[in-house]
């Protein structure tokens, strides 16, 4: 069975009261913390030095010394009476039978009549009245085995407790109306075993850290702001920006344009070439000059002396030989001046002697500058029968040549390149030789055109389209030439070379051919208004410009004749010319200045 | 370079004078570049005549779009030498004759 806890006897000493008292006290008045009262501040306690809480009915034990000591005689004689002699109770546990001395029943009798009191009120315990006596023994006899010996204090003491427990068993009632009435009580800590303990965490020490984050990277930076350095910027960007639209063009434009374009170093040498050119040109010029002086002198101003003693005669005075070193073969084909630069005049190598062709012709442009070669020259495949010079464009001439083709050749083209345009080969060629061409009006579609005839009787308007030349046929000739009558009625069949028209008159025509005449014709009339008779082959014949008289012809035998109709006479004039040429082509301006 | 506005030509002797805005040397990034170049383009317009005024505009509106301690110049004529953080700089020509340096440096 199981008592339950009753605060021991303890609680209700006076020190209880006395706590009471000062917890009062407290409340009642403000005291000040110091240590004068300390004593009465219960917060402190712990400082305060501990005193030890008696209670009331706490045995005085006597002191060490005065105690019975073990075995001294008054022990012994104790012992011998049965004092302090435990036995047990075979009434129940813990019960101790402890034989006591008389003095100390008597003492024990206050406290037991409350144990009786209380334990009647309990009906578990039965052995009631077992247990008064036994324990109104047993405080005795415990009281008197501690003091049997000496050393019991502690074991008293502890008696005490034990005894006081029980007897607080059936002291309950009493207790609790004691209890009750009294107002709180400061519990008191069991002052033998209890230890106050207390503890403190693990507090981590603390640090300081102190960092510096690295600064974003920094640069230097300088420059100069200058009108002139921003104005060549901007130059340079924009050209940048015009080459990069040039790259932006699609690739097949590049590649051709590549294929064409030279290189940098190439058109510096070009250029660096052609200023050499030039200057030598000059030089070349110079050297002629002073060389020909007096020859150009005499172009200009001649006026023979000679004249004044012949009548109607004139005398012509040969100035320049022309050569060409190649050419030495072949002979002149056709010889016209060039409309712009009075100096230049255009040369066509070929070969008329139908026994022996050459195989290559050649166009030249000769200067007056420069006699001793040609400004300008191009070998041909096949010989030049004629040539014109256009008046509107003066560098493109106009060929025909032996094998029927024309061609038209730029004089503005570098020596190295061959002729602007040719006739197609197969289709629109002539059959014959191209005796004759010239260059006509524009047509409507503003190129330019020229007209070929040739002997196979076609008379063909060739038109300058970019890249080719196209033929339309124009008209067809039956035959080459009429047959002329003779003066002895006879008909004169042989080729007649040329024919030439008065720059004045445009019915008056004077023809030349191989039966050794000059005619004169008007338009209409089938006979010739005069005719002169030359030794030999008239190779052609040609008006003078300022004058409707005035006509030149050369022969086959080197000679040529200028003629002045309005004196009426043979005004032969004579020249020779080594190479037999076949046409004078002549030299409008040269009559100017005679 | 993203505008090429309205090149005025001034034609003196064929010689063509280009106003478009011209970066001379930069290191920004790409949307930072144009903003910078568009707000001196119109800062310079705005402000013809006074440069003061321009590059203060234009430093107030990089400071509050990009961060505090842009340096702005705008002038004709004169020479720098400066130090700035990096991928933060941008020096160009604008009107064929001014030149406008900004770079940030705290």
């Amino acid at each position: 069975m199981s008592k339950p806890l009753r605060l021991p006897d303890l609680w209700r000493c006076k020190s209880t009261e006395r706590s009471i008292e000062l917890l009062l006290k407290r409340l009642r008045k403000d005291s000040s913390k110091s240590r004068a009262n300390l004593i009465d501040d219960e917060a402190l306690e712990w400082l305060k030095p501990r005193v030890l809480i008696k209670p009331d009915d706490q045995e005085v034990v006597p002191e060490a010394g005065t105690a019975i000591r073990k075995d001294s005689d008054e022990a012994k004689a104790q012992i011998a009476a049965g004092y302090g002699m435990v036995g047990f109770d075979d009434a129940g546990p813990k019960r101790v039978k402890v034989k006591k001395s008389t003095a100390e029943e008597e003492e024990e009798e206050e406290p037991e009549a409350e144990p009786a009191a209380a334990e009647e009120g309990k009906a578990e315990e039965e052995a009631a009245a077992e247990e008064e006596t036994p324990e109104e023994v047993k405080p005795a006899e415990i009281v008197e085995t501690a003091e049997g010996e000496a050393e019991g204090v502690p074991e008293e003491l502890e008696d005490t407790e034990i005894e006081e427990k029980d007897e607080t068993a059936p002291k309950v009632d009493a207790e609790e109306e004691v209890l009750t009435i009294k107002p709180r009580v400061k519990k008191l800590a069991n002052q033998f075993n209890f230890c106050e303990r207390a503890a403190l965490t693990y507090v981590f020490p603390r640090r300081s850290v102190e960092t510096q984050t690295v600064p974003p990277p920094r640069a230097n930076y300088g420059s100069t702001a200058l009108q002139c350095i921003i104005f060549d910027y901007y130059q340079e960007d924009y050209a940048r920006k015009m080459r990069e639209k040039e790259e932006e063009k699609p690739k097949r434009l590049r590649k051709k344009e590549a294929k064409h374009a030279k290189t940098a170093q190439q058109i510096h040498d070009e250029q660096l070439a052609q200023r050499i050119r030039e200057a030598w040109a000059i030089l070349e010029r110079l050297v002629n000059q002073n060389i020909y002086d007096d020859i150009a002198q005499d172009y200009r101003y001649w006026d023979d002396p000679s004249d004044e003693f012949r009548e109607g005669m004139g005398s012509l005075l040969p100035l320049w030989r022309f050569q060409f070193e190649p050419m030495r073969n072949h002979s002149v084909c056709d010889l016209q001046w060039n409309p712009h630069y009075q100096d230049l005049f255009a040369v066509a190598y070929g070969s008329l002697d139908f026994t022996q062709q050459q195989k290559q012709g050649c166009l030249c442009l000769y200067s007056i500058k420069n006699p001793a070669y040609p400004e300008y020259s191009v070998i041909t495949e096949s010989p030049i029968i004629c040539l014109d010079v256009y008046k509107e464009t003066p560098y493109l001439i106009c060929v025909g040549r032996y094998d029927g083709n024309v061609c038209v050749y730029n004089a503005q083209l570098t020596l190295e390149s061959s002729y602007q345009y040719k006739s197609d080969s197969v289709r629109d060629k002539h059959s014959n030789i191209v005796w004759e061409i010239r260059w006509g009006a524009r047509l409507i579609d503003g190129e330019a055109s020229f007209f070929s005839v040739s002997g196979d009787g076609r008379v063909v308007q060739w038109a300058v389209m970019p890249g080719e030349l196209q033929a339309t046929t124009i008209i067809e000739l039956r035959s080459a030439a009429a047959p002329v009558p003779g003066p002895d009625g006879t008909l004169i069949t042989v080729n007649i070379y040329r024919i030439s028209y008065n720059y004045f008159n445009n019915s008056i025509y004077a023809s030349c051919s191989g039966d050794w005449r000059v005619k004169i014709w008007e338009d209409g009339r089938d006979e010739p208004l005069f005719m002169f008779e030359l030794g030999s082959p008239v190779g052609d014949v040609k008006w003078a410009p300022y004058s409707s008289t005035v006509f030149a012809a050369c022969t086959a035998d080197g000679k040529v004749y200028v003629y002045d109709l309005n004196i009426m006479k043979l005004d032969k004039l004579l020249s020779l010319v080594r190479d037999p040429p076949f046409t004078p082509g002549v030299v409008e301006e040269k009559f100017d200045d005679d | 370079m993203a505008e090429e506005g309205g090149a005025a030509p001034g034609v003196t002797e064929e010689k063509v004078i280009h106003t478009y805005p011209l970066i001379r040397h930069s290191d920004m990034s790409e949307e930072m570049r144009t903003e910078a170049m568009e707000l001196s383009v119109t800062a310079c317009e705005k402000f013809s005549q006074n440069n003061e005024l321009a590059a203060r505009m234009v430093k107030e509106s990089m400071d509050k779009k990009f961060g505090p301690a842009f340096h702005v110049v705008v002038g004709e004529s004169y020479g720098f030498e400066i130090t700035y953080e990096c991928a933060n700089i941008c020096y160009m020509y604008f009107g064929g004759n001014q030149a406008v340096c900004i770079w940030k440096c705290s």
